[in-house]
């Protein structure tokens, strides 16, 4: 019996230290989860999102030569198209037009939508995402006023 | 009594321990992240129904298995639970959705996670998964490497969409890491430094001290790097190069260019801007800049090296890039008199270009000094080439446990870090390294770091491997092979996968694009395409010979079947109608971007003599998809019908040059 217990006493202590410092180590990794989200992350104004870099390089492909760089509609080329290209960063442009809008003429071009065929069609070079890129990029040339 | 103490105590252990382990995992903080999950996508839903499907979700541990790629078990979506929701577009992390890549969505489920980011796909726990552990096997990529996960796949040099991995492996090439490093598929490299024996014909004593002293501050276009040579160490190599003798006639062409009258400076300008030599060279920074800046060049070459060298280039170093010129007598001596007037470092001494008087025991020394230090990598390298680095291959896999800090001990302790660090500053590990110092810029170091993570110690299993879609541009041998080595079309073109990337214009499929009549015209008096642009050919003063068997062999060797020859064949007659071309030419806007007649945009090729330059099949291939041809065009892809397409080709085909001109072309090639 007494020897059962010298036998069994150390291999118990053994068996329940052992468990408890594991524990423990797992234990730090949970203190720090209470990270959890808050509601919203704020939208960061000055570095555009990866999205918006997408829609800027497409737009610094296909657009700029004509729209300009701030999209006001004064791009190298603009001057040899008449009528001239939208001034794309009026705010009551922006405001008249819905992204829906603003991609149906981008898909379909000027013609596509009752106006000039200087505007090309780019639906069928442009995927639907990188149209929709592209039109948050527009959003983001919104002059403001002042 | 004590036996049922005893009893009941070890039985309340027994439970405890027991319970430890169901306990451990309802605290896995993976569960607190799939509740947060819920609860977010809940407030964003825009359905009750919606909502309700994110609250449903059970905990559990979700997995990517990729039976057939190395047998990778993902879990990162168990906390990453957004990254395929397009709710979660800009969420907190660890819920934000990926961003839209070449790859994601649509192959999230066949490449998984770690294929791009690394990390440990089985972990459930963050700092194992991520690989904060020190020394884990594959530590997460740091995102500013991240496109290293495409070069596992992607093997071919330039990667569309992936422009700093691309950067890194063209920089990889361009600095000659490949002459002293091994890396599997560059194994054909060689360097494209002049022979040493030559480089006593060219230069002095003085210029070759200070370029040994650092080649970048008399040349920032020098691919050569800085090798920390101590001043006797830099006399003892100049000693060795002046004792070597050049092959003699080599030396009597020197020789004799430098007794010739000296020629035109005024001719020689307008000589040297109609070459366009800074296509490739640099004036005062102005140019492509992957040949030597021209600037100082009086300088550091004697005038007699530089006639016989523009003369024939290929004389002087057989791997030059450099095309040879078709200039008379006279004209190269103008453009030398133009150099040798202009392009001078008026701070130099006068004496820079007097050649050393060889002191033999120096010399011994620095023919060691040449061997030690790795430069007949470049410089010497025979048929077989010793390739003393170690290898490359595997490097991105290497733990950073088995990696030498020496002396950095400011450097994090993982392999991006070690690589960025040794890329910069070879030097600063160790005393005595071999490696020299490159001076790279930032970007650059963040893209040859890219490349090198990229470079695994297994390739990727078959399915996954993404081969270049190009075919293999094989030369021509011959009277066409050797006319290309002397104009080196491949130093600016590319063919197949081959060449350089100075011009724009592919040759691969030239035959099928080009008439055979406008490319002779082109290749003997090439002028600007693109109206915007003042970028052309070099004026190589071909003759007409060359030029005609060159387009000739365009037209048999270059060719794509995809093009057609007949785009007309098989289509209804009604198709060839240039009047509905015109028609279409006209509403679709094309005038946009293209000069026709008086009017149109500045953008594209005038189109006023369409149909003198290209043939009808490449207009027609063109119209219908201009993105399957060069992937970055501007012109947008109309979807035109097949109709359609022909109709406006055939328009276009209309538009030559006056006849009587073209008539008279006509006469003189055929």
């Amino acid at each position: 019996m007494k020897s059962r217990l010298q036998i069994l006493g150390p291999i118990l202590i053994l068996v329940v230290a052992g468990a408890c410092s594991r524990h423990k180590a797992a234990a730090p990794a949970e203190a720090a989860v209470p990270t959890t989200p808050t509601a919203e992350a704020p939208v960061a104004e000055a570095p555009l999102s990866y999205e918006l870099r997408l829609g800027k390089g497409v737009y610094q492909h296909h657009c700029q030569t004509c729209h300009g760089e701030t999209g006001a509609g004064d791009g190298f080329n603009a001057f040899n198209v008449d009528p001239h290209p939208r001034d794309l960063s009026d705010p009551a442009f922006q405001k008249a037009k819905t992204d829906a809008d603003l991609k149906d003429a981008t898909q379909r071009g000027g013609l596509g939508v009752g106006l000039s065929a200087m505007m090309p069609p780019y639906g069928k070079t442009l995927s639907p995402d990188q149209v929709d890129q592209v039109v948050g990029y527009l959003r983001t040339l919104r002059r403001t006023e002042g | 009594m004590p036996l049922r103490r005893i009893f009941a105590i070890t039985s309340i252990l027994f439970l405890a321990v027991l319970a430890v382990s169901p306990l451990k995992n309802a605290l896995r903080p993976y569960r607190s992240f799939q509740r947060a999950f819920a609860r977010l996508g809940a407030s964003r839903a825009k359905s009750l129904q919606a909502a309700k499907v994110y609250q449903q979700q059970p905990v559990a541990i979700h997995q990517i298995w990729l039976p057939d790629f190395e047998n990778r078990v993902d879990r990162c979506t168990t906390c990453h639970l957004g990254v395929q929701d397009a709710s979660m577009a800009g969420a907190p992390e660890p819920f934000r959705l990926h961003p839209a890549t070449y790859h994601t969505p649509k192959d999230s489920n066949r490449f998984g996670c770690t294929a791009c980011h690394g990390g440990q796909g089985l972990a459930t726990l963050e700092n194992d998964a991520h690989g904060g552990v020190s020394d884990v096997e594959s530590p997460m990529v740091p995102l500013r490497y991240i496109e290293s996960g495409c070069g596992r796949c992607h093997t071919s040099e330039q990667v569309a969409g992936a422009a700093t991995l691309s950067l890194g492996r063209a920089t990889l090439e361009r600095n000659g890491c490949y002459a002293c490093h091994t890396v599997k598929g560059h194994e054909g490299f060689r360097s494209e430094a002049p022979p040493i024996e030559t480089v006593a014909l060219k230069t002095g004593g003085e210029a070759l001290r200070r370029w040994l002293k650092d080649p970048k501050t008399v040349d920032p276009n020098a691919t050569m790097p800085r090798f920390q040579l101590s001043a006797t160490e830099i006399d003892e190599l100049s000693h060795y190069v002046f004792s070597l003798a050049p092959a003699r006639a080599l030396a009597d062409r020197v020789q004799a260019a430098a007794t010739e009258p000296a020629g035109d400076v005024a001719k020689g300008k307008a000589l040297f801007a109609e070459s366009r030599c800074i296509s490739c060279h640099t004036l005062e920074g102005k140019g492509n800049g992957s040949a030597p800046e021209l600037s100082k060049v009086a300088s550091r070459a004697s005038a007699g090296w530089l006639l016989a060298f523009i003369r024939d280039p290929h004389a002087f170093n057989a791997r030059t890039r450099m095309p040879r010129f078709n200039f008379s007598a006279d004209e190269a001596r103008h453009v030398v008199a133009y150099m040798e007037s202009e392009f001078k470092d008026f701070d130099a001494p006068k004496e820079i270009l007097d050649p050393l008087r060889v002191n033999q025991t120096l010399a011994e020394k620095g023919k060691l000094l040449f061997r030690q230090k790795g430069c007949f990598a470049c410089h010497a390298p025979g048929a077989e080439v010793d390739r003393f680095g170690p290898a490359l291959d595997g490097l991105g896999d290497k733990r950073a446990a088995s990696l030498d800090f020496g002396k950095r001990a400011d450097l994090a302790r993982t392999l991006p870090a070690w690589l960025a660090a040794k890329v910069q500053q070879p030097g600063s590990f160790q005393d005595g390294l071999k490696m020299p110092t490159f001076a790279l810029s930032p970007k650059e170091t963040q893209a040859v770091v890219t490349a090198l993570l990229s470079l695994g110690t297994r390739p990727v299993p078959q399915p996954y491997r993404s081969v270049p879609a190009v075919r293999a541009g094989l030369l021509p041998g011959g009277v066409v092979g050797a006319l290309m080595d002397k104009y080196r079309c491949l130093s600016c073109h590319q063919i197949g996968d081959r060449g350089g990337d100075i011009s724009t214009a592919p040759l691969t499929a030239e035959g099928s694009k080009v008439k055979r009549d406008w490319l002779v015209n082109y290749l003997v008096l090439s002028f600007t395409i693109r109206p915007i642009l003042t970028d052309r050919m070099p004026v190589f003063r071909m003759t007409k010979d060359e030029a005609t068997q060159l387009a000739q062999a365009f037209e048999t060797f270059y060719l794509d079947p995809r093009i057609p020859e007949d785009p007309y064949a098989g289509q209804p007659a009604t198709s060839r109608d240039p009047v509905e071309g015109k028609r279409l030419y006209d509403t679709l806007g094309c005038r946009a971007c293209h000069i026709l007649g008086a009017g149109g945009g500045y953008y594209g090729p005038p189109l006023t003599e369409a149909g003198t330059r290209l043939k009808p099949g490449w207009t027609y291939a063109w119209l219908k998809g201009p993105q399957k041809w060069r992937a970055d065009v501007r012109c947008p892809n109309y979807g035109l019908t097949d109709a359609d397409a022909l109709r406006l080709t055939s328009y276009l085909d209309t538009l030559v040059k006056s006849s009587t001109a073209s008539k008279a072309k006509r006469g003189g090639t055929r």
